[in-house]
Formats: structure tokens, sequence, C-alpha cells
């Protein structure tokens, strides 16, 4: 008898990881606070006139790099629910929808800022947590942990710090932080990335920012699945955010609301929570699989994209 | 380059095996990762693979000054609900830029350490595998040992378990390099507890490797284990009953574990295979559980005949 081969398997001993599918670019139009709600729908309106031109301009950009021309742009918004609750989404969705039609924009996607927290079971932010991999000082060696300050992400070393004078000691003078990375002179950066107070911990802005953006560039899984797929609405704008599913596909036609870059058009005002959104990214560790996944996508259709991820993320500051 | 690993095997901190739900639990480190878990031919359990930073010089035999970026791989794993263990590893690389680049760089290139400079593989190899040299070398260097032994402590302080181990055994560490080139292997026992494994594989380095590491470190571990049990039973200079009584945890807890090469992928296999004719784990193994069994079969012999003779009184 001629040898057999045998083939075994397991499937709780594999990894599956989902693929997702990708757009070129997804286009952040817009970002509401309650403030901005605030200031009633005239400064949406401002701010979706001086988005439009961007929007032309990245689409005719893609257009020229995609062979064929066949760019697949997507548009998002994020409607922040999570720092404070204002109005409803019966009351202030078609609003937006209308401010932006005004510019000829249409809007892809919506999304509640609140389900980068958490949202169907899943929390995204805590995900990201577990993936965060400090940047390490020079001479870390691997024999102690990472230094952390609980609840805060730095790019460098901190300070020491300066204890207050004892009777008999002597005062320690002040030493600068140093950036880990630095050219010459540091910039140092340091980010809240929650706080708790009893029980509930908060996540701050940037932090949520950060999973926003892996959620738009389809680099998160949460147990090889895709988190929180865009859902299409069957009949009207609820009236409470929590009814509102996480993603809302408004245009059937859409382009697919994750993306190989992303690019947010922003004020001016976001920049330093952007500079901290950079330094969380830039140590968040994706995974392999999901990577090459991307990686491989892309290539097969002639894009080559960066192989950093904060190089995948682009603004415009206006 | 090279690649280069420390493996710490240890007896799980419970006074039983666990079962497989526990383990996930036990292993689940990450959150929305999956422990990945085999039930053939024996249960065991993996969890997904965390990230730790590094900017330090490396081992090298020749004392020069070796700096490495990137990033470790480490994960944990439990045998038969019954071995622990903490595993890391780094692939080094030559770097392209002679200076640090920006941490996202790293991060693009899991598992990676890129070396700053001029280094040689076999320089790093044998500075990794080798013994230490006297006198610390100037400024810090990789301690993967360190990782590894966390990423155990922390299987260890799991809530789940209940910390009565049946009995006290020390932990062993495996420290390997994997190369590619003609095909060779060699183990080395250093002290009681440590082990250093140098492998030359055909073709680009893969994580098969790194199981085929973890599956010898789990064997020599239950190997040691058992020698120490049997040299602590005093066979011969102790009462049978005694002795036996000092065999019994061996028999409840480690002799069903011997698997080898249960996980290790067909083209590794060969490797396994050598190191069965030389030194030959698994003669030792039989021959230590065949004195096992052949006390307890005496033991029980003279059980028997002293209650029959009791009988015939």
């Amino acid at each position: 008898m001629t040898p057999v081969h045998a083939t075994f398997g397991e499937v709780a001993a594999e990894r599956r990881i989902a693929s997702v599918p990708l757009s070129h670019v997804s286009v952040e139009l817009g970002h509401l606070y309650m403030e901005d709600f605030e200031a009633g729908p005239a400064r949406l309106r401002e701010q979706f006139r001086k988005v439009a031109p961007w929007l032309a301009t990245v689409r005719s950009l893609w257009r020229e790099r995609v062979p064929g021309g066949r760019a697949r742009v997507s548009t998002c918004f994020l409607v922040d629910d999570y720092f404070s609750r204002f109005s409803t989404p019966a009351e202030l969705v078609p609003m937006v929808l209308d401010a932006a039609a005004e510019h000829d924009l249409t809007i892809d996607y919506l999304a509640r800022e609140s389900a980068c927290a958490q949202s169907d079971g899943v929390e995204l932010a805590r995900l990201v947590e577990d993936r965060l991999v400090d940047d390490p000082p020079p001479e870390t060696d691997g024999s102690r942990p990472p230094v952390k300050e609980t609840g805060w992400l730095c790019n460098g070393s901190r300070s020491p710090r300066t204890a207050p004078v004892q009777a008999m000691g002597k005062a320690r003078p002040w030493e600068p932080p140093a950036q880990n990375a630095k050219r010459g002179h540091s910039i140092f950066v340091d980010v809240e990335l929650w706080d708790e107070r009893g029980p509930r911990r908060t996540w701050s802005c940037p932090f949520l920012a950060a999973v926003w953006q892996l959620l738009r560039l389809g680099l998160l899984r949460s147990d090889g699945r895709v988190p929180l797929p865009p859902v299409t609405l069957d009949g009207g704008w609820p009236r409470d955010w929590d009814e509102l599913p996480a993603v809302v596909r408004l245009d059937p036609q859409a382009a697919p609301f994750s993306a190989y870059t992303t690019l947010s058009v922003l004020s001016p005002r976001f920049l330093p929570v952007e500079l901290a959104v950079r330094t969380i990214l830039s140590q968040v560790a994706v995974d392999d699989e999901v990577l090459r996944q991307v990686a491989g996508r892309s290539e097969g259709e002639g894009v080559r994209l960066e192989e950093e991820l904060v190089d995948r993320i682009s603004y415009v500051f206006v | 380059m090279l690649v280069m690993g420390e493996v710490h095997t240890g007896l799980l901190q419970n006074s039983g095996e666990i079962s497989e739900s526990t383990c996930r639990q036990v292993l689940g480190i990450t959150a929305g990762e999956t422990v990945r878990v085999s039930r053939r031919p024996i249960v065991h359990a993996l969890s997904p693979e965390r990230l730790t930073g590094v900017d330090c010089t490396l081992p090298a035999a020749s004392r020069s000054r070796v700096r490495g970026v990137g990033t470790v791989v480490s994960r944990c794993a439990v045998t038969g609900g019954r071995v622990a263990q903490g595993s890391s590893y780094v692939r080094v690389v030559r770097s392209e830029a002679d200076r640090r680049l920006p941490w996202s760089h790293y991060l693009a290139r899991p598992g990676v350490v890129e070396v700053l400079g001029k280094a040689k593989a076999a320089d790093l190899a044998e500075g990794f595998t080798g013994d230490p040299t006297p006198g610390s070398p100037d400024g810090a260097c990789l301690n993967l040992g360190a990782v590894s032994g966390r990423f155990l402590d922390l299987v260890q302080a799991s809530p789940l378990l209940d910390r009565r181990a049946p009995f006290k055994i020390p932990r062993t560490s495996l420290r390997w390099v994997a190369e590619t080139g003609e095909p060779s292997i060699r183990f080395t026992l250093h002290t009681e507890q440590e082990r250093t494994l140098r492998l030359t594989h055909p073709g680009p380095f893969t994580p098969a490797v790194v199981d085929l590491c973890e599956d010898l470190a789990t064997h020599d571990w239950l190997l040691t284990s058992l020698l120490v049990i049997v040299e602590r039973a005093r066979i011969g200079t102790t009462p049978g009953a005694a002795a036996v009584a000092r065999l019994a945890p061996a028999i409840d807890h480690l002799l069903h574990l011997w698997m080898p090469a249960a996980r290790v992928e067909e083209w590794l296999t060969p490797f396994w295979d050598s190191l069965e004719r030389r030194p030959g784990f698994t003669r030792q193994w039989r021959s230590l559980v065949d004195r096992v069994r052949d006390q307890v079969a005496v033991n029980t012999l003279a059980l028997l005949s002293a209650s029959a003779e009791t009988g015939r009184r």
C-alpha cells in the first residue's frame, strides 16, 4: 500500500480574520459638536462651503492615481453623542443633510462618536487600548515593564519627578522631557487617554478620534470579525441617539465606508487634537494579518500604500 | 539575519489541570482577540500575541556595541491544562537607516528588531546563546528572558487559578537562535534550569519554528521535572510505600503529557527526530516512566503479599 498523506485541521486552532470592502479614500466632511449645533445651521453651511472644493480636489487626485480612473471615494460625517447629548437624530440629521446638499455635497455615511467607545457589545476603545505598544525610550531592554502613567501616553521620556524640597535634602533641578525620535530638538507630547470617576471611564476626545481613524481605515477586528459594519436605515430617523446604528449608510450606492486612506477636512482649532491622535496612532499595533490583507488588496489594484498607518491619514485645515 | 527567542516553562499554579474553557479565560490577554485551542492529540491553548517595544544593545559575543530598535513578540500557552509557558522572540534585521526612526515605522514590522550600524549574525547568535561573559556590557542589553518571564507570570497570576500546585518544581528557560542554512540542531544544557538551542533550517523563517522551540521547551521541562521527582523519591533508600507516595504527583500530573512533535509542522519534524536519536528525549522519558511504574508494581506486590500473609495467620 502506498503511504497515505493525512491532513487534520481544527477550526478553534486557526485564526480567521474577515476582510472588509475598501474605498480608495474616506473623506470626513465634518465633525459636529454641541457648540456647532448651538451656533445654528449657518455654522454648518459655512463648514460645508469650505469643504466642497477640497472634496472635488481629492476626487480628481484619486482619479489620476487609480488605473482606469475609477476612484472609490466615500464621505462621512461624525456626530458627537458621547461628550454631550443634544437634539435627536430625527431633528438633527435632516438639517445636516440639507446644509450639505446646498453645497452639492453628499454624505454617504453618518456615524455616532459614542460608537467609538462602545456599541453593539463591542468595546472598540478597549480593543485599541490593548493594542497600544509604548514607544520605548533608548535603553529600554525589556527587563522591566514599560513605564506607564495610567491613562496617559507620550512620545518619549517624561521629566523626572521633582519632589518638594525636604528639610535636609537638596532640590533636584528640573530636567526636560525628551522625544524618542527627535530631530535635534524635542517636541514632547503627552496625551490623556481617559479618566475615571468612580466606576465610569470617560475616553478622551483624541482617543476616540484615533479609534475613528482606525475604523475608517478598516484596520480593526473583534474576534476576527469586522466591527460595526454600516447599516442601511429602514424607516425614519429615530428619536433617540441610542436607537441609531453606529454607522448608517445614507446612500445605498455609496463606495465602501472603510478606505485605504483617510482625509479629514477640519477647522484649525482641531490641530492639537489631531497631533494627539497621531501620537496615539503611531503606538497602535495593528494586526499583522489585517495589514497584509490591506497591502495585498491595494497592490492587486496597482495602488501603492504608505507602510506606516499614520502616513495614510491626511488633513486639510481650513 | 537571524531570529532569537526565549521560552520559559513552568507548572501551572493550580491544584489540578484546568479545563479548556478556563484556558481560554486565563489566556485571553487582549480584548477582541481569540485564544487558539487545539484538542488533538493534547489540549493546547495559545494566547493572542502581544508586542513590547525595545531600544537597547543586542547581545554580542565580541562585546561590540550593537544597537537594536523594534518590537518583541510574546505569547503564553497552556499545554494539557497543566504546563504554562511564556514565549518571546525577535527577528533581527539590518536597518536601512543609521538612526532611530519614528515609532510607527517599527510598528509596521511587528516582531522585528532593526540593527543600527554593523553587526554579524554569528556574533549575535554566539552572544545570545553563549555563556554570559564576565563584566556587564555597556548599557542595557536585550532581555528576552524578562519579557517571557512576565508573560508566564501573567498566566500564573490569573485569579482563576487556586495557586495550590501539587508539587514545587523550578521553571526552565530555553534560549534559541534560528538561522537559514544547512539543516542542523544543537541543544545544550547549561545550568539546572537553562538550556540553549541553535537551529539552522532550510528556507525562510516562519512562526512554525517558534512552535518547534516551544514544543521542545515543553518536553525538556517535562523530562527535567520527572527526573527531579524521581530523584526526590530516593528509590532504594526510602521504604517502598514512601517512595511511591513521592512518585504519585508525576503519575497524576505529568505522565500523560508526553506528546513530542504534536504541534510541529511536517517540514520541521526531522529536527525532533534527530534529537530523538541523540540524546533521545523519548528514550529517557520511557525509561523514567518505566521506573515509576515498576516502583508502583513492586510496591503493589509487596502490599498484596503482606495482606495475603495477614490472611494466612
